[in-house]
């Protein structure tokens, strides 16, 4: 302690006393020095076990706060762990990366027709087949009765027709067909398929009631950062049938199909025409977005090239967005790949363009030096510019061109039987561009409105199909090659549908195709044949009526019928087909066909559908 | 002439620095790309704020929108949280105002 501690302590100390010292002043003598410095030290003490007593204390405090510190510190941590976690786990939740949706359907449809006369190509040949082998086994040795004015032999004319089906099917080009047919036994042979022609006067098909289930379902996952996978699976199912027989007028031992995109499915028109109850793939593709940090996109799979714009507005669906293809001029599942770029122009709100390339057929191994396969792929490209894609107007333009056309796709148990690509053709470029629109307030309602239109262009090779009588790219007839000359057709695909309050929606729907019309959708929902390749006009109007009840399963969820009446006004063969050359349809009065030429046909359709 | 001169290239410099003096500033356009978080509408409908989480700095960035366009794909369920947004923006006092608001492009 030191002088001036010991001072003050004195003092007090002597004031302190002074209580007790007025008590020994009454009695005791006063305490000595030396007894107040025992006292003082003794006070000494205490004041120093006191302050020893505060700094245990502070020092028990100190180490309570830090204790306290080090217990919130921990707390802290912890709670930011547990933010970390919840951060991750929300991260993994399911909802956040994957969506599931889809749809179902039922359509009943009640189907009617007119057709023009014709000759059956396919059962003229199997009546020749069948006649020359019954003649042959009747009398093996004997003279034919078909042939015999040419010297033939019951056998050497069920020989001959047998050779005359294997020498068509080697001239592949129109000059080989040329002269396959300037063949004088050839020619002869021709002449007397007429006595087995299978003659089909004109009649009116019918199928009162065609009922359908169609099942869609969706899968739309984010992958990583700027990649997500996107998939459709279809199946589409005719009641009481697992094959496309009732769509196809009879499929095997039936009759004649009407139309080249009806004759059975295939690659593209999976889950888009009635089949069996598989689940089709329709749509599997990857997509990389925002790539180098830029509106641009790179997407490769089966192509969301189905139901294309402006398709949506009678299908109920909502606009495609920067995916799928004009559907006047694609509606076909491609196998293929997408570039997109879409720049941020403050005058071209929505903008983007897109180049697309798809396979429309694989070709396989081409043989050398020994080639057996002469068939190239079938390839399709395209770019599309959008100018401007907003509510209030989108404006599309598109160009695509198809190199190496096929003759047939590659069906398997048709009327003609299992058919393929023999030979490819030619290319054919399109060129379209159209317009839609969606105004609110119009009246009570909201009004859509659309105008597209298009141009194909075909670029024959000098190939022909040697299995379609040695018709070429839109040229010639059934055994009347024509030299192939370039064929240019338009078509025009316009429309309106007005919404009311009352989630009714009612539509109509106008599309005229040109003589040498020819696009490229025959996946396209219709049943006779993808109406947007008609060659000649077509109405549909359809009312549409949503369920008023509140969607559960996400945000687009809904239920509705649909009913609609399609009239199709057909004024040229061939709709949908690029092998052989239209005619007009006045003009058809039993000529050798492959296809029955229907003149007309309505289809009234009725459908439940939920979309979830 | 002389005063009509001088009076005339006050005005100018004035108007010229104008905005220098006004309260709004004069800010760049930003960029970003996010996906929404939260989007709240206003009652009256004719506005809606969009929370987005920036991909790149990961912060949460909110976003007015007025234009009628976009508000109507926000009404219509078009546009809804978690989508991913390539948004430009201008600050404008405390807000972020919308110039452009379109989902990423892709597919």
């Amino acid at each position: 302690m030191n002088t001036v501690s010991k001072g003050v302590l004195i003092a007090l100390m002597s004031s302190g006393l002074a209580l007790p010292m007025a008590a020994y002043a009454a009695s005791d003598p006063p305490p000595t020095n030396a007894e107040l410095m025992k006292q003082i030290d003794m006070l000494s003490k205490q004041i120093e076990q006191l302050k020893n007593q505060v700094k245990a204390n502070e020092d028990k405090t100190t180490q309570d706060t830090k204790t306290a510190t080090d217990t919130a510190k921990k707390a802290s941590d912890k709670v930011d762990d547990l933010k970390r976690q919840v951060v991750r786990d929300e991260g993994k939740a399911i909802n956040n990366w994957l969506t599931i949706g889809g749809d179902y359907r039922f359509r009943v449809d009640s189907l009617g027709g007119t057709t023009q006369p014709f000759t059956d190509v396919f059962a003229t040949f199997a009546n020749a087949q069948a006649a020359l082998q019954g003649d042959f086994f009747s009398n093996p040795t004997g003279v034919s009765r078909y042939f015999g004015s040419m010297g033939m032999s019951t056998a050497a004319a069920l020989s001959a027709l047998s050779g005359f089906s294997s020498a068509m099917t080697g001239a592949r080009t129109f000059d080989a067909a040329m002269a396959f047919l300037s063949n004088p036994n050839n020619r002869a042979l021709v002449q007397g398929l007429g006595a087995f022609a299978q003659y089909t006067p004109a009649y009116k098909p019918q199928m009162d009631t065609l009922f359908t289930n169609r099942f869609g379902l969706d899968l739309h996952a984010k992958a990583t950062e700027d990649v997500t996978v996107t998939a459709r699976f279809l199946a589409y199912k005719i009641f009481g049938a697992q094959d496309d027989n009732a769509i196809v007028n009879g499929g095997p031992g039936g009759a004649a199909p009407f139309f080249a995109d009806r004759v059975g499915v295939f690659d593209g028109t999976l889950g888009h025409v009635p089949s069996n109850s598989y689940l089709d793939v329709d749509r599997a593709y990857a997509t990389w977005s925002n790539i180098g940090d830029e509106p641009i996109w790179f997407s490769v799979g089966r192509r969301p090239s189905t139901n294309g714009a402006p398709s949506n507005l009678r299908l109920d669906n909502p606009r495609p967005g920067n995916g799928g293809t004009p559907s006047i001029l694609v509606d076909y599942a491609f196998d293929g790949m997408t570039i997109g770029y879409a720049p941020d122009i403050d005058a071209l709100p929505g903008a983007y363009a897109k180049i697309c390339y798809g396979r429309g057929f694989q070709s396989g191994f081409r043989d050398e030096p020994y080639p057996t396969n002469t068939v190239a792929n079938t390839d399709m490209l395209g770019v599309a510019v959008l100018p401007i894609d907003t509510d209030p107007l989108r404006v599309w333009t598109q160009w695509n061109r198809g190199f190496n056309i096929f003759d047939a796709p590659q069906m398997y148990g048709t009327y003609f039987g299992n058919v393929g690509p023999t030979v490819d053709l030619g290319n054919i470029d399109w060129f379209g561009a159209g317009a839609m629109s969606t105004i609110k307030h119009v009246g009570v309602g909201n009004l859509n409105m659309f105008f597209d239109a298009a141009t194909s262009i075909t670029h024959p090779n000098h190939n022909v199909s040697s299995q379609f009588g040695f018709m070429g790219l839109m040229t010639g007839q059934f055994f009347q090659p024509e030299d192939p000359t370039s064929k240019m057709g338009w078509g025009i695909y316009t429309g309106v549908r007005y919404d009311l309050p009352t989630n009714t929606k009612l539509g109509f729907e106008y599309n005229h195709g040109s003589k040498n019309w020819i696009t490229f959708a025959p996946a396209a929902d219709d049943m006779w044949t993808s109406k947007v390749g008609t060659r000649g006009n077509v109405y549909e109007t359809y009312v549409i009526q949503e369920l008023n009840y509140k969607p559960i399963s996400s945000y687009f969820s809904k239920a509705f019928f649909r009913l609609g009446v399609q009239y199709y006004d057909f004024q040229y063969t061939g709709s949908n087909d690029w092998v052989g050359a239209p005619m007009p349809m006045s003009a058809v009065a039993g000529q050798l066909m492959p296809m029955t030429p229907l003149k007309d046909a309505y289809d009234v359709y009725g459908t439940f559908e939920v979309k979830f | 002439m002389k005063k009509t001169l001088i009076a005339t290239v006050l005005l100018a410099v004035v108007a010229v620095s104008a905005p220098t003096f006004s309260g709004t500033a004069f800010a760049d356009e930003t960029k970003m790309v996010g996906v929404i978080n939260k989007i709240t509408l206003a009652p009256d409908g004719k506005s809606a704020v969009a929370v987005l989480k920036d991909n790149k700095t990961g912060q949460d960035i909110s976003i007015f929108i007025d234009d009628d366009l976009t508000l109507d794909k926000l009404k219509d369920h078009r546009i809804v949280e978690g989508d991913e947004i390539r948004t430009k923006y201008e600050p404008e006092g405390e807000k972020n105002h919308s110039k452009s608001f379109l989902k990423t492009a892709g597919c």
